[in-house]
């Protein structure tokens, strides 16, 4: 027939027999034919060419469709079950995509996939790969005499490629690698050298026999290379070389012929040690570990002399290795093929070190600060002279003359010009006595810079700085602060500037028994803001007269600690004072130093003392051993039949916190509930516990709350800004204080507010609910962060700050809802502006006003939200729409909610797990009674809106966390519409 | 008076790179070695016989106790974990994990039925050795730092921090007692009749402290203690207090007066650990230099 066939030709489609389609092909024969086409829409199906359907609803198709079409299986999609690759490793097979693939589809990404052409093919891979496919599939197919699948060999490429064509034109032939033979014997030397190398540095004797053998061997390689076949030509590429040559050593060279007993040291230095050099040495860690820090050698840092040694031996350049070559050479003859030179061409230069002056004395002086008395430093004294006979004149040139020596020369300028006329001071123009205070001012001199200079000896940079401002002082004829040049012990750049003040307030008003303060030595130099404190404790001691209450930055020093802190303060003013009558009686600068080195000896003891009365410090708690730990101690339990435990404190977060001990029993109180694990009460207990520590958490209202901001702090998302708000609102405008209060102040408000709904939906609101309970229940820490009793007064203060800050999110967020919300705005500005009215006129305080009414995006959102109510209620889309763009809000504001939410829970006093539908509920319910709350403040409706546009948006999915979830639900909703 | 351990009666090789611990065993005839090396060696100290090796740990090994009836042996190290071991076979009993990090030091109770063992993840763990719940049966957090040792009595918990707190946790009270010594301790050690604890410090200074009054008794200085654990211990007749060096010396003071008695260069490197024979003036030390030495009279 089909020879017949061929003899014909043949218009249009033939009609196929009856028998000879397939039922699903008549159909689609069918359909094609417009017969199902004059179907209802809902009715027609979608087939691929074959007549499958294609789309199969979640109870038409299912298993079957799986069956029938897409997979083609019984089992269809069934999912990958996992199965252990230990114990059958061979079986384990890659996934690809082509096992989910149907037919047509795998027929599709074949046409896709990317291959070399067979012309551009130049080792045939693609081409062979071809090859073999096809010679299965013809194998598959009819029996042959081999049976399985034939060999790669023997299905070749039917044609050469381009590129083993070129390679043949440039003189490449077959079965030779492809480099030229000039690279290959390199290679080959190289190889052999390497192995020679690596046999010799495994310091077998018998490596050498190896080593020919190996090389041997490599020979034969070669020399069987060029009869192999061509399919071979790929093993020429070269072997991937396990020990790459790292050292700097020149081929064949073994560093450790001479030294044997080194071998081993620098192989394991190989093996381990190239990660990081202070492994310890000898044992490395498993492959599958990484080195760490744990790793290093601590032992060796100090005293790895064992590794110097050997990175001595091991330096590959340089004159250790020379000399050793050459002591080598001399003992047991050169190298062979060289002989030693006969006279040596390099002759190492050497130079003697630069001979040190004989005066020259190892100290740096630093440049002298702008004092002009030190200019005086290198005059030569003047000759020695007698002084005057006259008593009064000696007096006067040596009081003329210290103050010379203290002021500067302006004085005695100064002074000159004023007794010109005196005849007692005839010595200042060179009259009666010129040389003797010549001489005297010499020495006050020096005696001053004595002084100056011995500190200057021990000051560093920072009194440098404070150098020059007393130099600057000095410029504007300020008498020179005795402090100043004094109180640099302190080295904390920080407390200089505090100091500097602190000198300066000083000079104005200076305590009679202050006076020789100035010379004591700091006890607490390291620490500055004790040093501060210590200095106005010294201040206040000697003033007298009332004591400030808060000393210093002391405030957040607990009790104890301040109350210690004034033992050591008065203890240290005891030794100082010690020092200065001391140094009373004699006066002379000289001396004054030894004693001030005395009086800082003493007050070294005495801190070490303090030190010593410090420590060991015992404290005292309590501690809970488990009963098993009893058990196993052969004790019993002194806890046994006592509720469980009060940790002391769990954490160093509490301790941060409650520096002051009165608050510790609460805390404990607090973490308790939270942190230990509820299966280990019964509840009966538990609840008696709960009771006990309502109590005390009531009592304590106001302690309890610090926990909380230390939450905030630490898990809420947005505690960074909060945290900043909290602390610039100290420095901030008035109006957001006013704000703040506001918003506290809505809140309470709100909360009777929900308290008098929930009465009249019949639900039973409890009064104010102890936190203990919330947290109990709500052990995530971020809901707790603002778990706060709306009602309760007394939180108020704390309330302030996150509220405030709220405001501001808020603010923002209002923001970014404005471009959203406008245009919806815009079609009814008028309403917005009647409500705008109203509130303004609802609320009872200007500030309310500022909070409302203000701009115009404000407004627009308080409408929006009025409409999504409505909409709520019509089920209009544009509510949703609302609903929407109110998403788009930022986080923070979202967790706020959340928060709130949870408060909300707590007001209404539902605690089962159903809370959230009920929630809803309520919100919804407020939607209805919206005329009625119509009358309520402005900012009661604000909140109450607020509750509900996170109803709404709790909805279609509980969870908003993440913004993914959140674009899902949106998602959701759109579908819905 | 009897006299010190100074001389050098044999000196156990076989460790390879530093020696962390060496610790006698309960009647001071054999002695316990761990070190860098991952493994746990048993000597016969008097004669200088390596008994036996005790391989497991993934890293190197810092501290070893064995339990009073010389059967079972628990040790710990830088692989967080703590090897329960069997004496005789040299097999691990059990693991104990739970520590979040490089547990430093260890120690049986009594009647060898719980581990208590400390770590640089700030806590102590008790574990326990009857059952075969690999949890620990306690945890201890209230250091803020790493414990670096631990002592035990028959009813109490003694262990020293890097914080500066020897802590003594009395079971029989639950009673916590922090005694701050204001530097960080490195090891405490209890003197034999229990009313006194031997801490050294990281400030080179070991600190006497009495242990019901928490005051401090004495203070001995000289040697060098500043960046290594090293061990400090009593003589066996409290009569003296011994503590390695840095620079590989080892000291003696005399308890009361705190001078230097004796102090003689006995190994190359740090001194890790030094223990104190029970009944008889010998002593084993231990170093980095990978050797420990066994002093006699």
């Amino acid at each position: 027939m089909d020879a017949d066939e061929e003899d014909y030709v043949f218009y249009g489609t033939p009609i196929e027999r009856e028998e000879e389609m397939t039922s699903r092909k008549k159909k689609a024969v069918a359909e094609s034919s417009g017969l199902l086409r004059s179907l209802p829409p809902w009715k027609q199906e979608v087939t691929d060419e074959e007549g499958r359907r294609r789309f199969h609803g979640a109870f038409t198709g299912g298993f079957s469709a799986g069956f029938y079409n897409t997979v083609g299986s019984k089992e269809g999609w069934a999912p990958q079950s996992f199965t252990s690759s230990r114990k059958n490793r061979a079986e384990v097979k890659k996934q690809s995509i082509f096992n989910f693939l149907d037919d047509d589809e795998k027929e599709e990404m074949e046409g896709h996939s990317l291959g070399t052409s067979l012309q551009f093919d130049t080792f045939g891979f693609t081409a062979a790969e071809l090859a073999r496919k096809q010679a299965e599939k013809e194998q598959q197919q009819r029996p042959s005499a081999i049976p399985g699948p034939l060999p790669d060999e023997i299905v070749l490429p039917a044609s050469e490629s381009i590129g083993v064509k070129l390679l043949l034109k440039m003189g490449w032939r077959r079965g030779n690698s492809i480099k030229d033979s000039h690279t290959n014997s390199l290679y080959d030397a190289r190889r052999e050298a390497r192995k020679a190398f690596l046999a010799l540095s495994s310091d077998d004797v018998s490596t050498e026999l190896a080593v020919s053998e190996g090389v041997k061997s490599d020979l034969q390689n070669v020399i069987e290379l060029p009869a192999n076949d061509d399919h071979k030509s790929s093993e020429s590429t070269p072997v991937y070389v396990l020990n790459p040559k790292q050292d700097l050593h020149g081929l064949g060279y073994d560093p450790f012929k001479h030294a044997p007993e080194f071998r081993g040291f620098s192989m394991k230095n190989d093996l381990f040690a190239f990660k990081s050099g202070k492994v310890a040495p000898g044992f490395g860690i498993g492959a599958l570990e990484e080195l760490d820090v744990e790793d290093e050698d601590v032992y060796a840092s100090g005293y790895d002399f064992e590794d110097n040694y050997v990175q001595e031996v091991e330096e590959p350049s340089g004159l250790v290795i020379d000399s050793k070559q050459k002591l080598g050479g001399k003992e047991k003859g050169v190298l062979s093929g060289f002989k030693v030179a006969s006279k040596l061409d390099y002759q190492l230069e050497r130079f003697d070190p630069p001979v040190v002056p004989k005066n020259f004395v190892p100290h740096h002086k630093f440049p002298a600060p702008l004092d002009d008395s030190n200019k005086h430093d290198g005059d030569p004294p003047p000759p020695e002279a007698i002084a005057p006979e006259d008593n009064n004149l000696k007096l006067l040139i040596e009081g003329v003359a210290t103050l010379v020596a203290r002021c500067g020369k302006l004085f005695e300028d100064l002074s000159r010009e004023k007794n010109q006329s005196n005849p007692l001071f005839s010595f200042l123009t060179g009259g009666n006595g010129c040389d003797y205070y010549a001489r005297k001012l010499w020495e006050e001199r020096q005696k001053h810079n004595d002084k100056s200079k011995q500190l200057l000896d021990v000051k560093s940079s920072p009194t440098m700085q404070k150098m020059t401002a007393e130099s600057r002082g000095k410029i504007l004829g300020e008498r020179p602060l005795e402090r100043s040049s004094r109180d640099t012990n302190s080295s904390v750049a920080s407390a200089d500037v505090i100091q500097l003040q602190f000198n300066l307030s000083d000079t104005f008003t200076k305590p009679a028994s202050l006076k020789e303060l100035p010379e004591i030595a700091k006890p607490f130099k390291e620490d500055p803001a004790k040093q501060e404190r210590f200095e106005l404790f010294l201040k206040e001691k000697y003033h007298g007269g009332l004591r400030s209450t808060d000393s210093g930055g002391a405030s957040n020093m607990s009790e104890a600690a301040r109350a210690r802190e004034k033992l050591d303060f008065e203890a240290a003013a005891e030794t100082i004072e010690k020092g200065l009558r001391g140094k009373e009686s004699n006066l002379s600068t000289q001396q004054f130093m030894e004693m001030s080195a005395t009086a800082q000896a003493k007050v070294t003891q005495a801190e070490e003392l303090v030190i010593k009365k410090m420590y060991p410090k015992r404290e005292e708690f309590q501690w809970r051993p488990s009963p098993i730990l009893c058990k196993r101690f052969d004790i019993i339990d002194p806890f046994m039949g006592k509720p469980p435990p009060a940790p002391r404190r769990r954490s160093k977060m509490d301790s941060l916190v409650f520096t002051s001990d009165s608050v510790k029993s609460t805390t404990v109180d607090e973490t308790v509930t939270s942190k230990l694990p509820v299966a280990q009460l019964d509840p009966q207990q538990f609840s008696k516990d709960v009771n006990d520590r309502e109590i005390e958490v009531n009592v304590e209202v106001e302690k309890v709350e610090r926990p909380i901001d230390l939450y905030k702090a630490i898990f809420s998302d947005d505690s960074d800004d909060e945290v900043e708000n909290s602390t610039s609102n100290q420095v901030d405008d008035p109006q957001r204080k006013i704000e703040a209060a506001n918003t506290t102040l809505n809140r309470l408000m709100a909360g009777d507010f929900l308290e008098s709904l929930g009465k009249e939906l019949g639900l039973e609101v409890p009064p104010d609910m102890p936190q203990s309970i919330n947290k109990a229940r709500t052990p995530a820490p971020k809901e707790e962060s603002n778990n706060v009793n709306p009602g309760n007064i007394s939180s108020l203060a704390v309330e302030n700050k996150p509220s405030s800050t709220y405001t501001a999110v808020k603010g923002t967020s209002v923001n970014q809802e404005g471009p959203h919300d406008k245009a919806y705005g815009q079609e009814s500005t008028q309403e917005v502006r009647s409500q705008n009215n109203e509130l303004i006129l609802d609320s009872p305080s200007g500030g309310k006003i500022k909070v409302t009414g203000s701009s115009e995006n404000e407004s627009s959102k308080i409408k929006a939200e009025k409409m999504d109510q409505e909409g709520r209620k019509a089920k209009t889309p544009t509510g949703h729409r609302q609903n929407w763009s109110s998403d788009s809000s930022s986080e923070d504001e979202r967790s706020r909610k959340r928060s709130r939410r949870r408060r909300h829970r707590s007001d209404s006093s539902d605690t089962d797990s159903s809370s959230d539908h009920q929630d809803r509920y309520h919100s919804r319910s407020k939607g209805r009674k919206k005329g009625s709350s119509r009358e309520k403040s402005s900012s009661s409706r604000r909140r109450y809106s607020k509750h509900h546009k996170r109803g709404s948006r709790d909805s279609p999915s509980r969870s908003s966390r993440h913004s993914s979830e959140r674009e899902r639900s949106e998602s959701k909703r759109e579908k819905r519409r | 008076m009897a006299g010190l351990p100074k001389k050098e009666a044999n000196v156990l090789r076989g460790h390879e790179g530093a020696v962390l611990a060496a610790r006698f065993n309960g009647d001071g005839n054999y002695c316990l070695s761990c070190g860098k090396d991952r493994t746990i060696r048993l000597w016969n100290p008097h004669r200088g016989i390596h008994i036996k090796t005790y391989k497991s740990h993934g890293r190197e090994v810092r501290d070893v106790h064995v339990a009073p009836d010389n059967s079972k042996l628990c040790s710990c190290g830088g692989d967080r974990q703590l090897f329960y071991w069997d004496v005789s076979t040299g097999r691990v009993i059990r693991k104990f994990r739970g520590h979040d990090s490089e547990v430093n030091a260890v120690k049986f109770n009594e009647y060898a039925s719980v581990v208590v063992s400390a770590g640089y993840d700030r806590s102590l763990r008790a574990w326990d050795c009857r059952s075969h719940s690999t949890e620990p049966i306690q945890i201890i957090d209230t250091f803020s730092d790493s414990v670096m040792s631990v002592c035990l009595t028959k009813t109490e918990i003694l262990a020293g921090s890097v914080d500066g707190t020897v802590r003594t946790f009395d079971i029989r009270i639950g009673r916590e007692l922090s005694d701050d010594l204001g530097q960080p301790v490195n090891c405490i050690s209890m003197s034999n009749d229990t009313n006194c604890i031997l801490a050294s410090c990281l400030d080179s200074t070991l600190r006497l402290l009495d242990r019901s009054t928490g005051e401090l008794l004495q203070e001995y200085k000289g040697h060098t203690c500043k960046s290594y654990k090293m061990d400090c211990c009593l003589t066996n007749t409290d009569a003296h207090v011994t503590s390695g060096s840095e620079d590989g010396f080892i000291f003696f003071w005399d308890l009361v007066d705190a001078s230097v008695v004796s102090s003689f260069r006995a190994h190359a490197s740090v001194v890790t650990s030094v223990s104190y024979h029970p009944k008889d003036d010998c002593m084993i030390t231990a170093s980095v230099d990978g050797t420990i030495r066994v002093w006699k009279t």
